[in-house]
């Protein structure tokens, strides 16, 4: 089906990032060259599927979702790969983005970043410019803000910020917010203007290698203004609670 | 190592295959006087299969064992030995602490004319011996050295050494890790606390919180807790790598390796660090150690119940076990993760005695951070950007001190208010090196004892004008290096004193108490200073030099025969092990005309030293931290001594 | 002024001769073990050579209630010692020798080097202390049967009985030299 085959082309992208580390088993640095020039510049790259999960929507609909991304490079210069989506009640695919982006280090804990999105769902797809800016704050908080630009000149925006509370060594409460801001209304994609929706969870994942971490969770989210007004009039739910479970994955 | 003795090892059920041991002729090798020893030697690199904690792994090994074989050598022959490099990669080695000709000196472009040697060819070292003492050797290609490729160097003296023993071992520790290396390179460069099982958490925290006496003592570790929070740094990070099993000539805890010795003898330690990423804090309980050499180099003896080696560092120690009895040598890992140890024992096959349980793990506090409060630009703490031209010297001239370029944490320190402390200049400072500071006024500083300020280079402390220093606390007296400058949380860490958490009154060995038995150069005022800033970006996994890795970085030319100073300003909170291949580092550590003879450096975190360079080597040399990861990932530079008409027509 | 000073120099000089009459306890120490060995007793000469700073042989073995003779020759450059005695004397001795290199009565390189030192300016010198058969201003010489030192280049003899087989070590008590591993084993064989 259609849903099985983005959701396939949408990880194997990112997989592909990860294959580039080299079989087997998990992640290798390029090692920096034991053959002249000795650069001793190294290569390396890493996967995170910080969200895999499949939610019980306590007042809504039964949701999967996913968010994965993968980079690889250097010390200062680095590609990205980004993805997010979610699934719906049927297994339909709700929304699927990809992103390809070129990240820079411009200070010890944040790095800019550039490049293109392209969501496949909702329709009708669209292709986006990108600026982000991405790192770690202080209070340890990890930060990611980006700014689209769509191929119809409209602008949006996203923050998301999340924080790990270690409990034990390997037990992990994760709270986090995203947020999704648009300028001007988009009709077609029933977005409105101001903040459309803000999403915010708990995550407690136990960390059984760094590599896999098994967690569960709950989340509100709730569309606001006029992106609510659009769902209502679809008869679909402005927003609500969900229990998640899911797998944390990082290589 | 023959099979007999591998097949024995089996029947013991110790469970080693193949390649884990040591010659073992080489291990208890005999202080002989006048024999002959051959002067060529082969050694073959090769892909291994090692069994050290149980799993099979892949490993590299010089002729087929780990760690290589012993090479003994006299001073004054002359010495030939082919590598022969059967390994699927380029590989080098290097003759740690050796002073010989640049192109002789292993380090695949950085020696004069050497680019290393390819997969299945062979290269043939050649030079003179010039020094007697305990070295090592090991490859300079890649992460090969924490794969196996290390080995031992005895140099037998020409003229008999300044104290006697009956017998003397080869003590070579190591660590040793499962994952293969490149791997380990590549978890921490996407999370940097990956094997770091000791964070701080809400567990530990509550534990805290309840063992305090007072709410004052709670609100001062919630606090310390946000602190840290917001510098985005985590003070329980000591050791990098985790998953090490710490070995001794090869031999992993259990397997207990064994000196043997009659009661009453006296015994000589040739201790060795070859850990690639650890330093080892070493105790004998029951016994003192009497520091003869460091680093190859015969010192003043001296006697310490403790000392901690640093990678590549070496100490030969004497003890006198006069009773009968086993005595359990200890070489705890600083980040207290395991221990190597060995047994002096009068027979064989005895089991290690009982390990104490580990001492605390240490924990970073304000004071490791040195004047560096928090990361700005992309390597840590340099609030300049990068100003590292060849042979970039620090500013000599001290003048007035202006706080407003230092960042102070939200609940610091008592007594400095705000930004600005006017008048106290501490871009100009490098942590503190007190040599070149002129002008300091007397009588303004009350309560100021400079008798009681270790740390700082004693040379000349004149004109430090304190008088306008508003703010800051004068008055009272506090322990630590700056007796009378109380800084609260910002004590200065003393740069030579180790802080193993022996117990009170133990002797622990410092730079300081290290006097070169026989001086090499007479004392002179260097011709220059030149900052070596140790910087790095922790989250990221990368380390640099002035801000530079070593694939973006000039190299720092010396004149040959001069003699410079490469003050070390160390702006991480980590300690590194500073090699500099060809020549010997002589650190100021107050001795004057006795300062010790190095090769190997260990700055700790936060602090400055001085480390005086005769330059007298020409050619390129390699200069870099000695933690193999942190080298990998860009700590190194390469040295160039060329003569003064040279430099000239370069320009 | 003048008056007190002489009076102080004649009770030192007094003091001194006493103590050079009359051994000091501390010495008698190695009668624990053994005696001034008579030279028609002696059996056996053992040959000891010293450097800087370690002894050649490193162990030797004796019988209980042998006399040997030990010809000490200093192949070195600095003075050595070569004494005889349980680990603790060795302890002892050593604090002592640390005392006499403070005050200067020692050189490094000497025995001699107190030749006309003035005694009179040297106040607070507890001479019961010093334990090594009194003091001799003339050159700093060990009376006892059980240590001898030797200046460098030259040899000197010792005979010495043995009477009881204890765990024993010869050392040099020079500080800095016991811990650089000058110092070796007696065994007593049957």
């Amino acid at each position: 089906m259609k849903i099985k085959s983005i959701l396939t082309a949408a990880a194997s992208a990112v997989l592909a990032i990860g294959a580039l580390q080299a079989a087997p088993a998990h992640a290798q640095a390029m090692p920096h060259s034991t053959e002249p020039p000795f650069s001793h510049e190294v290569f390396t790259g890493a996967v995170l599927f910080e969200k895999l999960e499949y939610g019980w929507g306590l007042d809504g609909p039964n949701i999967g979702r996913w968010d994965g991304q993968a980079w690889y490079g250097g010390d200062v210069n680095r590609v990205w790969l980004k993805t997010e989506g979610e699934t719906a009640r049927n297994g339909r695919v709700e929304s699927a983005e990809i992103q390809l982006l070129y990240s820079r280090l411009i200070g010890y804990y944040w790095d800019l970043q550039a490049g293109v999105r392209y969501d496949i769902r909702p329709r009708p797809d669209r292709f986006y410019g990108v600026i982000g800016l991405q790192g770690l704050a202080p209070g340890m908080f990890e930060v990611d803000l980006q700014g689209f630009v769509s191929e119809r000149g409209d602008l949006s925006a996203r923050a998301e910020v999340s924080y790990d509370a270690y409990i034990t060594q390997r037990l992990v409460l994760q709270p986090n917010i995203e947020a999704n801001f648009a300028l001007q209304k988009v009709p077609e994609l029933h977005v409105g203007s101001g903040i459309n929706d803000i999403e915010a969870g708990l995550r407690l994942r136990y960390e059984f290698t760094r590599e896999v971490s098994p967690y569960i969770g709950v989340s509100y989210e709730r569309k606001l203004g006029d992106t609510a007004r659009y769902a209502r009039n679809d008869g679909e739910d402005v927003g609500g609670w969900t229990f998640m479970t899911g797998i944390r994955l990082f290589f | 190592m023959t099979n007999d003795k591998l097949s024995r090892r089996r029947a013991l059920g110790v469970g080693v295959a193949a390649l884990a041991f040591p010659a073992a002729s080489g291990a208890l090798a005999q202080p002989a006087v006048g024999r002959a020893m051959p002067r060529e030697f082969n050694l073959t690199l090769s892909h291994v299969t090692a069994n050290i904690t149980g799993r099979r792994r892949p490993a590299m090994a010089i002729n087929g064992q780990i760690p290589g074989p012993v090479l003994r050598f006299r001073e004054g022959e002359e010495v030939v030995i082919n590598v022969i490099n059967r390994l699927r990669e380029h590989t080098s080695i290097h003759w740690h602490g050796l002073i010989l000709p640049s192109g002789q000196d292993g380090v695949p472009g950085i020696s004069d004319g050497f680019q290393g040697i390819d997969a299945g060819g062979t290269h043939q070292y050649r030079f003179p011996l010039v020094q007697a003492g305990t070295y090592w050797y090991h490859s300079h290609s890649g992460v090969q050295e924490q794969s196996g490729i290390y080995g031992s160097i005895v140099i037998d003296p020409a003229t008999p050494e300044p104290f006697g023993y009956d017998r003397d071992y080869i003590v070579q520790l190591s660590d040793w890790t499962d994952e293969t290396p490149s791997h380990v390179i590549a978890n921490l460069k996407r999370d940097p606390g990956y094997y770091n099982y000791n964070k701080r958490t809400l567990a530990s925290l509550v534990g805290e919180l309840r063992r305090a006496p007072d709410g004052a003592a709670r609100s001062a570790i919630v606090s310390d807790r946000v602190m840290w929070g917001d510098m985005r740094m985590d003070p329980t990070d000591i050791e990098d790598v985790g998953g090490y099993t710490y070995l001794v000539n090869g031999h992993t805890p259990a397997q207990n390796f064994t000196a043997l010795f009659r009661p009453g003898e006296t015994v000589r330690l040739r201790f060795i660090n070859s850990g690639a990423m650890t330093h080892f804090d070493v105790r004998v309980p029951g016994l003192e150690m009497t520091v003869v050499q460091a680093h190859g180099n015969n010192v003043r003896p001296v006697t310490v119940d403790e000392f901690r080696i640093a990678p590549a560092e070496t100490f030969d120690v004497l003890v006198r076990p006069r009773d009968g009895r086993q005595y359990q040598v200890l070489a705890e890992s600083m980040g207290r993760q395991g221990f190597a140890q060995f047994s002096l024992a009068t027979r064989e096959g005895l089991p290690a005695l009982p390990l104490p349980p580990h001492r605390p793990r240490p924990v970073l506090t304000m004071g490791d951070m040195g004047m560096n409060y928090g990361p700005s630009g992309l390597d840590r703490g340099t609030p300049m950007p990068e100003v590292d031209a060849p042979g970039h010297v620090a500013p000599m001239d001290m003048g007035g001190m202006d706080h407003s370029a230092m960042q102070m944490p939200a609940g610091g320190s008592q007594g400095m208010q705000g930004q600005s402390v006017g008048g106290m200049n501490h871009g100009n400072m490098t942590g503190m090196g007190h040599s070149s500071m002129s002008g300091m006024n007397q009588p303004a500083m009350p309560g100021m004892d400079h008798s009681s300020m270790r740390g700082m280079a004693p040379s000349s402390m004149a004109g430090m004008n304190h008088g306008n220093m508003p703010g800051m606390n004068h008055g009272s007296t506090g322990a630590g290096a700056m007796g009378g400058m109380d800084h609260g949380a910002m004590a200065m860490p003393d740069p030579l004193v180790n802080d193993v958490g022996a117990p009170p009154g133990a002797r622990v060995l410092s730079y300081r108490n290290l006097r070169a038995a026989k001086p090499l150069y007479p004392v002179r005022e260097p011709t220059r200073i030149i900052e070596i800033r140790l910087t790095g970006n922790m989250e990221r996994y990368f380390w640099s030099i002035n801000g530079n890795s070593f694939s973006q970085a000039q190299p720092i030319q010396l004149h040959l025969g001069e003699r410079a100073r490469f003050r070390f300003v160390n702006e991480t909170m980590m300690s590194h092990p500073m090699h500099l291949h060809g020549m010997w580092m002589i650190p100021q550590v107050g001795n004057g005309a006795e300062n010790p003879l190095l090769h190997t450096v260990n700055i700790k975190p936060g602090s400055t030293l001085d480390v005086d360079i005769e330059a007298d080597a020409p050619g390129g040399w390699a200069f870099h931290c000695h933690m193999l990861y942190h080298m990998e990932t860009g700590m190194m530079r390469k040295v160039s001594v060329v003569s003064a008409r040279q430099a000239a027509s370069a320009r | 002024m003048r008056l007190v000073t002489s009076i102080a120099a004649v009770a030192l000089a007094v003091v001194a001769v006493a103590a050079q009459t009359r051994p000091a306890a501390a010495d008698s120490a190695y009668q624990a073990f053994g005696t001034r060995g008579r030279a028609q007793d002696v059996r056996r000469t053992i040959d000891i050579v010293m450097r800087d700073n370690s002894y050649q042989p490193q162990r030797i073995q004796v019988r209980a209630g042998e006399t040997v003779r030990f010809r000490v020759r200093n192949a070195g450059e600095l003075l050595h010692e070569f004494n005889i005695g349980t680990a603790a004397m060795h302890q002892q001795h050593q604090r002592e020798m640390q005392a006499m290199f403070d005050s200067g009565m020692m050189s490094a390189t000497s025995k001699d080097a107190m030749a006309g030192m003035d005694h009179s300016r040297m106040p607070g010198m507890n001479h019961g202390a010093m334990g090594h058969g009194g003091m001799n201003h003339g050159a700093m010489r060990h009376d006892d049967p059980n240590a001898v030192l030797v200046d460098p280049g030259k040899t000197e003899e010792m005979v010495f009985k043995f009477t009881k087989a204890i765990s024993l070590e010869f050392a040099c008590n020079i500080p800095g030299h016991y811990e650089s591993g000058m110092v070796g084993n007696v065994t007593f064989s049957r």
